[in-house]
């Protein structure tokens, strides 16, 4: 009885937890405005990413988060579908690539890189749509997904000396 | 709880509200590819017509519809801009420099405006007339063909109900602590960028906290009501797939097909 209750325990967590930070994600980007600087938007919600790096149980959070808060974007269904395979491909890729990583940087940085490809798909959702030129898109969404996912980098770092990210639970 | 209601929602018992989710998101679907397939004026006339009948079977003030191209505008007008003095046709009627007004630039700013508008009212509309839950519904029975590729259906389905529910309850606890934070001096609107991202420390770790318990929680009561996996759960909110539903997508598909010919 007691071996089939912890099982139970990890496996619900691993619903209530991601759901929970999913609901954070949106809560954030709905309260928190993005900082401005002229074409490129620092998001604060963006940093989240970085904590596919470490858990798989994030990428679900990830996932739903991006894809509640498209669902409510002008564009809708495309934002929806482009913006949430993007995360997912980041996501995913963040979690396989800094399985292996043992220093936290290390983790920031791949994470920082695996968002490239999500960035890229946006940039092309937006030259179909518009006819901007492609590279000109690609610049602008890159430079504030970087920004955003370094700034996120340290104030994730700063809640590591408070919060387990690993186990999902606070450090006492 | 006061942002009980977040999202777009406009509460309301039209024909386009009581239709079915996975029917609006359906058309939804169908009308973005249409808007990439037409190319004559007459097509974005009948589109347009579409969405319009929308809008007026909704009963949503038009209002609440321009509110929804507020942070879209100056993509837009970015967008019409670019193409307006940057196509090169040839009847041109202004030139300066690099810069020309040709019929080609103004056919082609025209049809990416109308493109943006109609994709736009289309959303709003969704958005407007359905509720969050309802739409997480129709996505989830939209899903359900990935259950072949084992993606968790079901599990992911309860997530985003979870999700859902907790949004405005973790944007009051967000307030909430921000509020307390600005109480002690905190400042999160002004100062450099090195200030602002040091101010939301203060918010995040609380915040995380909180979220953290929730979810413990969350797990006590889902295990102690005996949850054991998604699979076999019975629903609560039951989708129901009317006459009204059939008819409004027979007429929407016949619409679609003459637009594209």
């Amino acid at each position: 009885m007691k071996a089939i209750n912890s099982h139970s325990k990890s496996n619900t967590n691993n619903i209530a937890l991601p759901a929970i930070i999913a609901g954070l994600y949106v809560a954030i980007s709905l309260v928190l405005a993005p900082l401005s600087f002229g074409a490129v938007q620092l998001r604060f919600a963006e940093m989240f990413n970085h904590l596919a790096a470490f858990n798989k149980r994030y990428i679900y959070a990830l996932i739903l988060g991006c894809l509640i808060v498209n669902m409510f974007s002008p564009l809708g269904i495309i934002d929806v579908v482009v913006g949430t395979l993007g995360t997912a491909i980041g996501t995913t890729l963040t979690y396989l690539l800094t399985r292996k990583a043992t220093k936290n940087l290390t983790r920031y940085i791949i994470a920082t890189l695996c968002q490239i490809p999500g960035v890229f798909l946006v940039a092309l959702e937006l030259t179909i749509i518009n006819k901007i030129p492609f590279l000109l898109t690609f610049g602008s969404v890159l430079v504030g997904e970087l920004l955003s996912m370094a700034v996120g980098a340290v104030i994730i770092q700063l809640l590591t000396t408070r919060i387990d990210f690993v186990n999902g639970r606070r450090k006492s | 709880m006061d942002k009980m209601i977040f999202g777009r929602y406009y509460p309301g018992g039209s024909f386009i509200h009581r239709l079915d989710p996975r029917l609006k998101l359906i058309i939804n679907i169908i009308f973005i590819v249409l808007i990439f397939l037409i190319k004559h004026w007459y097509d974005y006339l009948i589109l347009g017509g579409v969405v319009l009948a929308g809008v007026l079977l909704s009963g949503v003030s038009l209002r609440f519809f321009l509110r929804g191209l507020r942070p879209m505008l100056w993509l837009i007008l970015f967008t019409v801009g670019l193409q307006l003095f940057f196509t090169s046709g040839q009847h041109v009627y202004w030139q300066w420099g690099v810069l020309s007004i040709s019929q080609e630039g103004l056919i082609n700013a025209t049809y990416i405006a109308l493109r943006f508008l109609l994709i736009i009212f289309m959303s709003t509309l969704l958005t407007l007339t359905t509720q969050p839950l309802a739409i997480a519904d129709g996505m989830e029975y939209l899903m359900r063909p990935l259950k072949v590729v084992h993606f968790p259906v079901n599990d992911v389905a309860l997530m985003l109900s979870i999700a859902l529910r907790f949004v405005p309850k973790l944007m009051d606890e967000t307030t909430k602590i921000m509020n307390a934070q600005r109480a002690r001096g905190v400042d999160f609107n002004n100062g450099s960028l090195i200030k602002r991202v040091k101010a939301l420390i203060p918010l995040l770790i609380p915040l995380m906290m909180s979220s953290l318990d929730i979810a413990t929680d969350l797990t006590t009561a889902m295990i102690s009501r005996g949850y054991r996996d998604g699979e076999g759960r019975t629903r609560y909110r039951i989708l129901k797939w009317r006459r009204q539903d059939t008819w409004t997508l027979v007429t929407f598909v016949i619409i679609a097909i003459v637009a594209v010919l």
